[in-house]
């Protein structure tokens, strides 16, 4: 973990300037086994210091790649320099944002160091089950990954604090043939937030994931194209996930608000059915801690919940200092930066579609002819709330009763029109945390959602 | 602070000194200094110094990696550790291995310091233009951006090269707005070597803005249809990269999944197409010197009139299959231009699309391919009726790419690439 030397610095912060120090540390191990074939075995570490200074709200950024006072010294000149260059140039008069609360104590997660050694006999431990277990594969990939940011936060106006995010994930990806010859691919991501040995001691339940994931693989190799058209759907745990994070949490980032998203002028109407509650967690959610808890931002505000739909009317976007000011909204820690020498931006941190109080097997059996739709492969999602994702498992619902699997298809829509379709929302949530959300850098996200009940364009072939 | 060169030295003693005496290692330093617009105003300036070192150690055909940016002597010596650590880990492949012996070359290329008073007055100027010549375009960020990078391979067969280059890059995202509609959102980008032109006359960036002011104006395109679609070289570049990472990429020929695995030397699309892989060519501002291998680029023609000449393999993934490795990371493509000017191509149509964008998954390795077109107009009986929302396409990469009708004359480049429009047909069409 990061020793603080970032903290004694904060007698350099030059007067009537807004500033925020930060020492930070990225590692990341990375093991992949391409049918067997050790392809990749690396680990890499990246260390540095960054300043970000604000003149009348002009940002000055600087960073360096090394860790040491001196350097925390010449980043703070040079963010200093650069805030002054815009506010000379500047065409109009700009002003600063109010201080915030000051320090409490964080919890810090420890980052623990895991010799390479236990990745590769992990990764050959896990191909060698699927060989076993799964005998109809043309291929099989196993990939260990882990990722941690370790960050010394230290704020001229609002909190400081030291934090740290770690996450680790074995996946698992097959591919088999169809009956028609044509390869079907199938994925699972094991792990979380934590460190390697929160989740690879009992290899069990990942044992189970395999088996599930080798079955659904052999029911999509004999799967059936979906019929086009607009269909009554069941969207399963990890696709509301993904609709509150790429159709939905997107367009009320307040930066992408200012640039038009079609949130603009949907503030406090309704935009969902009454059953659609959307909620952006900081660090807990239902009593727990969430897959990737977030207690300080990179601006120094203490993280708190930004509910964003309230039983289907938008109530609210997701800020940093400046868009908060401009909105009359309060930040509430959604301000990230991914390395040392990046400038935090509005991102996403757990964002959750809530759970109702529908079974599966209820909901299910209401469809005379529909789809359950489980996972996807990915998705998109623009400012006007338009979205496309792909849809990797599905199967079909024939009177009230899951029937054959689905070959790869897509759904798309406009999520403010689908989602006033939800009609049935089931009373769990399935999370997931495994993937980067992209916007300028790359960040770990946590999303999830329950199954729902509603209406979308499924395209078929 | 250590030269690069002074530091590769310090790094290639240690790995000896570990007992580790076939390495490669590489080393990066970068300046980078950037501006950032939020909504037309100046909002952030950054300048960041970066630097990296890289090491590969082979013990016994056995392989390890290490990477860091504490490049201090307890650092690089770190480094070494994990890589032999990494290594020891690891079990023997005799395909693991490390380019030849080659002559030691040091390349230049770019501007490598920057003008940012005068970058700053080219940005000012893009605002202002955008916003006089497009007044139905919301800005929403533009990001400017000089970077300096300073780069060195070695490896334990003699071979070094280092690389120093500067660039100018520009990025905007924007999207049309009239008030009471808005579009999706949509980029541009170019990479230019200097200031002596406006940024908005390089690349794309005229025609897009353009085309975002057009797609506040939709048209509904109806029923689902088979049509010919008109890639822009935008859309174009987006489905070139799903193919080569489909069908000619290390993991695909590696896994067997390719569907053209057995096809080098054969016809595997459309006549009408040539793809190469340059160093460096007049229409780029980049340049790519040598691979991540070590290995001096070459030109590498991928499709040559439709015949697989190529795969994309690393000097793993080719001893593994017993391949010819690729020396080119290809980074840098051009799609060589069409004898059909692209107002005929348009003329041509019957029923169909202009994408300009592709909002979708990357397909299976059965090429199936199905998502959003964005930026798309529809056309009918050779003429543009107006752009489309809610519009999907799909279909499959090799029927894509063997369906082509034309290739345009007209060849755009953002820096980084060149290509076409082209025109295929038998695309499905479905509109809500």
């Amino acid at each position: 973990m990061l020793k603080d030397i970032i903290t004694p610095q904060k007698a350099l912060f030059a007067d009537g300037m807004q500033t925020v120090l930060r020492g930070h540390e990225n590692r990341s191990r990375r093991v992949v086994l391409l049918k067997g074939n050790l392809v990749q075995n690396g680990r890499s570490s990246s260390r540095g210091i960054s300043a970000r200074v604000t003149k009348n709200g002009r940002y000055g950024f600087s960073s360096a790649a090394s860790y040491t006072e001196e350097d925390a010294q010449a980043v703070l000149r040079a963010a200093t320099e650069n805030a002054a260059f815009l506010d000379a140039r500047a065409q109009s008069a700009g002003r600063s944002y109010p201080a915030l609360a000051g320090t409490k104590a964080l919890p810090l997660r420890p980052i623990v160091d895991v010799e390479q050694k236990r990745f590769i006999d992990l990764c050959h431990t896990v191909d060698e089950y699927v060989v076993a277990h799964c005998p109809k594969l043309t291929s099989r990939t196993v990939v260990y990954t882990e990722d941690s940011q370790d960050k010394i936060i230290v704020s001229s106006d609002a909190a400081s604090g030291h934090v740290s995010y770690p996450r680790c994930y074995l996946y698992v990806m097959m591919t088999a043939e169809s009956k028609a010859g044509v390869p079907v691919e199938l994925f699972k991501a094991f792990g979380g937030g934590g460190s390697f040995e929160d989740h690879f001691i009992d290899l069990e339940p990942l044992y189970r994931g395999v088996d599930e994931l080798y079955g659904r693989l052999m029911d999509k190799a004999e799967g059936v194209w979906a019929e086009a058209g607009v269909k009554t759907v069941i969207l399963g745990g990890m696709m509301g996930g993904m609709l509150a994070h790429e159709a939905v949490g997107h367009t009320v980032e307040a930066d992408l608000v200012l640039g038009g998203s079609v949130a603009g002028p949907n503030l406090h109407k309704r935009v969902a059915s009454d059953l659609v509650t959307l909620v952006d967690y900081a660090h807990t959610a239902f009593g727990e801690t969430v897959p990737l808890p977030v207690y300080l931002d990179d601006e120094g505000t203490l993280a708190q919940d930004v509910t964003l739909i309230q039983n289907g009317i938008l109530t609210g976007y997701m800020n940093n200092r400046e868009t908060a000011q401009h909105f009359g909204m309060t930040p509430a820690g959604n301000a990230r930066a991914w390395t040392y020498a990046d400038e935090p931006l509005i991102r996403m941190r757990n964002t959750a579609i809530l759970p109702g109080k529908d079974s599966l097997s209820d909901m299910i059996a209401s469809i005379d002819d529909g789809y359950y739709l489980i996972d996807s492969s990915n998705g998109q999602a623009d400012l006007t709330g338009e979205f496309m994702f792909g849809v990797s498992l599905g199967y079909e619902i024939k009177k009230g009763k899951l029937g054959r699997a689905l070959l790869d298809t897509t759904v798309s829509g406009i999520a403010f029109e689908m989602l006033k379709t939800v009609d049935m929302v089931s009373d769990r949530v399935t999370w997931s945390s495994s993937g980067f959300c992209g916007k300028k850098q790359p960040m770990p996200v946590g999303m999830a959602g329950p199954e729902m009940r509603l209406k979308i364009s499924i395209g078929g072939r | 602070m250590a030269s690069i060169q002074n530091t590769a030295l310090k790094l290639s003693s240690l790995l000896k000194a570990a007992g580790i005496s076939k390495f490669a290692l590489s080393l990066t330093e970068s300046e980078k200094r950037e501006l950032n617009t939020e909504h037309v105003n100046f909002s952030l300036y950054r300048t960041l110094f970066d630097r990296s070192a890289s090491v590969t150690a082979y013990l016994d055909g056995r392989k390890g990696s290490a990477s860091g940016n504490d490049l201090t002597d307890e650092g690089l010596l770190q480094l070494v550790e994990d890589a032999k650590a990494g290594a020891l880990s690891s079990g023997p492949d005799e395909a693991n291995d490390i380019a030849p012996r080659q002559e030691p070359q040091v390349f230049e290329h770019g501007p490598l310091n920057p003008d940012m008073e005068g970058f700053y007055d080219r940005l000012a100027e893009l605002i202002d233009t955008v916003s006089k010549e497009y007044p139905l375009i919301r800005l929403g960020q533009i990001i400017g951006s000089h970077t300096r990078t300073h780069r060195l391979y070695l490896n334990s067969n003699g071979t070094c090269f280092e690389k120093l280059d500067g660039r100018y890059d520009a990025m905007l995202e924007f999207a049309g707005n009239d008030g009471d509609r808005t579009t999706g959102l949509a980029y541009g980008s170019v990479t230019i070597s200097g200031l002596k032109k406006p940024i908005l006359e390089y690349g794309s960036l005229r025609r897009q803005l353009s085309e975002t002011e057009k797609s506040l104006t939709t048209v509904p395109v109806g029923d689902k249809f088979e049509g010919t679609v008109i890639f822009t070289p935008d859309a174009l570049g987006q489905f070139i990269w799903m193919l080569l990472d489909n069908y000619v990429s290390d993991g695909v020929i590696m896994n067997g999944t390719s569907r053209w695995l057995k096809c080098l030397g054969e016809q595997v699309v459309s006549p009408k197409l040539t793809l190469r892989m340059v160093t460096e060519d007049p229409r780029l501002a980049v340049t790519s010197s040598y691979t991540g291998d070590g290995y001096r680029a070459e030109d590498v023609t991928i499709l040559d009139q439709g015949v697989l000449r190529s795969f994309l393999l690393n000097l793993y993934a080719a001893k593994k299959t017993g391949q010819a490795v690729t020396k080119n990371d290809g980074s840098r493509l051009i799609m060589e231009p069409g004898d059909t000017a692209l107002s005929d191509m348009i003329r041509r149509v019957s029923r169909g699309l202009i994408v300009g964008g592709f909002s979708g998954g990357e397909p299976g390795v059965n090429g199936e391919f199905s998502g959003v077109a964005k930026n798309s107009f529809y056309v009918e009986n050779g003429e543009v009726k107006g752009a489309v929302m809610e519009t999907m396409i799909s279909g499959n990469l090799t029927d894509v790419f063997s369906n082509v009708t034309a290739v345009s004359k007209e060849l755009v480049s953002d820096g980084t690439f060149a290509f076409p429009w082209m025109a295929a047909e038998g695309v499905t069409v479905s509109g809500k």
